[in-house]
């Protein structure tokens, strides 16, 4: 009876929401890291989330995404990332400051739920010593940090949040092979979906083939790295042609690997081509629908 | 985040939302996304839209700290995607409430467009910018000057920072304004 009670409420739900399907959704900011030291990196990110909790449009969940930065092996067993101020922090350092994010929105909170995402890029991995081997074990551990993230928030009854990873996987920054391994160590250890918010860079702007990116990276190196495994999209769309570009990706993806490629949302940014609604509309419009209401914004 | 499609789509989902959730991919649940994705999917369909514990969190003891102004080489991270800045270098500085990057290069779409990209953050008031300023067809940008230091901390972020073109010409980067200016009678630029 209570199952039978919980679907109705469910659909009730779904069935609301389902009325405004197709609008362009508010956007909601994700955030740069920078500190020059752990205890800086906790009191950003408490900001950040009560920040995020007191903007939160609507009433579904939101992605807030927090950027580390650059994923890096700090010593023989420690991994964490080298943030944009270029101060190295380690993955105990990172929890620490997402668990301040939870309490952040935790005190904030006023509406709808919130997915926190340990962010960080593929940017120069092999350039700063790490092997294939090494970038596995940095998205092994990125995902194990978003799992005690979300036994943290578990314990605390922030029953309004949940926890997942993120990367920002430019092709232009790492080769394939070893970008890929990020994806590969998050499935490993399995608990975190793994949201690409990276780009498409120097792919096709139209067709379905396994055409040739930047940096030695091919349309399905994109389709895995945003859909196998755990990956789901949000890409940047900052332009037309980034839009054109994803669009090919998932076209590959649908005609070649198993699964129906979507869109949990895009990311977007102030200052570019294209304003965040427009970013979104423009990819929604070239994908048939197959775009969630996820906007993350840089700059919003 | 999520949405619906359809009331088709609110029936393929039921199975996979439980009552009084947040949010999930309606769309995951009404196509078929690969099958390693499907119990952190369902997680997301179980998050609530209330905490059960309504005690608050204690806020951070410390209020965050000044960075020293300083400058980014080109292998520090940088947070801006190619497509928009192919980056040669950056600077950064913060008074512990407002943070200022400077990151210098050239238009990610054609690289003859000399650009910076400014991230400000306000810490206070939650609010992030990020804007993109053209300078013409200078070819890439570089940092050449910038305040430096602890004694820079405040004072930096409006104060000038000095670029190079590719062709060596110099330019200044007003903070105040965000408007670059040819050197040495800040003329301007079209």
């Amino acid at each position: 009876m209570r199952l039978l009670a919980g679907a109705v409420a469910a659909a009730a739900a779904l069935l609301s929401s389902a009325a405004v399907a197709g609008a362009t959704p508010n956007p909601v900011t994700a955030w740069y890291m920078y500190g020059s030291a752990a205890s800086d990196l906790k009191s950003y990110a408490y900001a950040h989330g009560c920040d995020f909790a007191q903007a939160q449009p609507g009433t579904s969940m939101r992605v807030l995404l927090l950027d580390f930065g650059a994923a890096r092996k700090l010593d023989s067993s420690t991994w964490g990332a080298v943030d944009f101020s270029n101060t190295r922090f380690s993955n105990a350092d990172i929890l620490s400051a997402l668990e301040r994010a939870a309490d952040g929105y935790h005190n904030c909170h006023a509406r709808g739920s919130v997915d926190i995402a340990y962010g960080n890029s593929n940017y120069h991995l092999s350039g700063s010593g790490m092997s294939s081997t090494d970038a596995w074990w940095a998205g092994f551990h990125q995902s194990e940090r978003s799992e005690d993230l979300a036994d943290y928030q578990s314990s605390k009854g922030y029953t309004s949040q949940t926890s997942d990873a993120a990367s920002d996987m430019e092709p232009s920054w790492e080769s394939p092979s070893v970008t890929k391994q990020l994806v590969s160590g998050d499935l490993a250890q399995g608990w975190a979906l793994y949201y690409d918010f990276g780009s498409a860079d120097g792919c096709p702007q139209s067709g379905s083939a396994d055409g040739a990116c930047n940096n030695g990276w091919h349309v399905s190196d994109v389709g895995y790295v945003s859909y196998a495994a755990l990956a789901l999209p949000l890409p940047e769309i900052y332009y037309m042609a980034n839009a054109n570009q994803w669009t090919v990706v998932r076209k590959w993806w649908n005609a070649n690997a198993q699964g129906t490629y979507f869109f949990p949302g895009i990311t977007a940014s102030t200052g570019v081509g294209l304003t965040p609604a427009a970013s979104w509309n423009t990819l929604n419009s070239l994908n048939n629908g197959l775009v969630e209401s996820e906007l993350a914004c840089f700059g919003c | 985040m999520f949405r619906l499609l359809s009331v088709r789509a609110v029936a393929a989902t039921l199975a996979v939302v439980a009552a009084g959730a947040g949010g999930g991919f309606a769309l995951a649940g009404s196509i078929s996304s690969p099958a390693q994705k499907a119990a952190a999917l369902n997680r997301l369909a179980t998050v609530a839209t209330t905490d059960s514990s309504t005690a608050p969190a204690p806020a951070p003891a410390s209020a965050p700290q000044p960075i020293p102004a300083q400058m980014l080489s080109a292998d520090a991270p940088m947070p801006i995607a190619p497509a928009i800045l192919r980056a040669r270098n950056g600077w950064l500085v913060s008074d512990g409430k407002t943070l200022v990057a400077v990151y210098a290069g050239a238009a990610g779409n054609d690289p003859s467009v000399g650009r910076v990209v400014i991230v400000r953050q306000n810490l206070a008031a939650g609010k992030q910018s990020v804007r993109a300023i053209d300078a013409g067809s200078t070819g890439e940008l570089t940092v050449t000057a910038a305040p430096l230091g602890r004694a820079a901390e405040a004072s930096a972020l409006t104060g000038s920072l000095r670029l190079r073109t590719a062709g060596g010409r110099l330019l200044t980067l007003d903070l105040g304004t965000s408007r670059i200016s040819r050197e040495p009678h800040g003329t301007p630029l079209p």
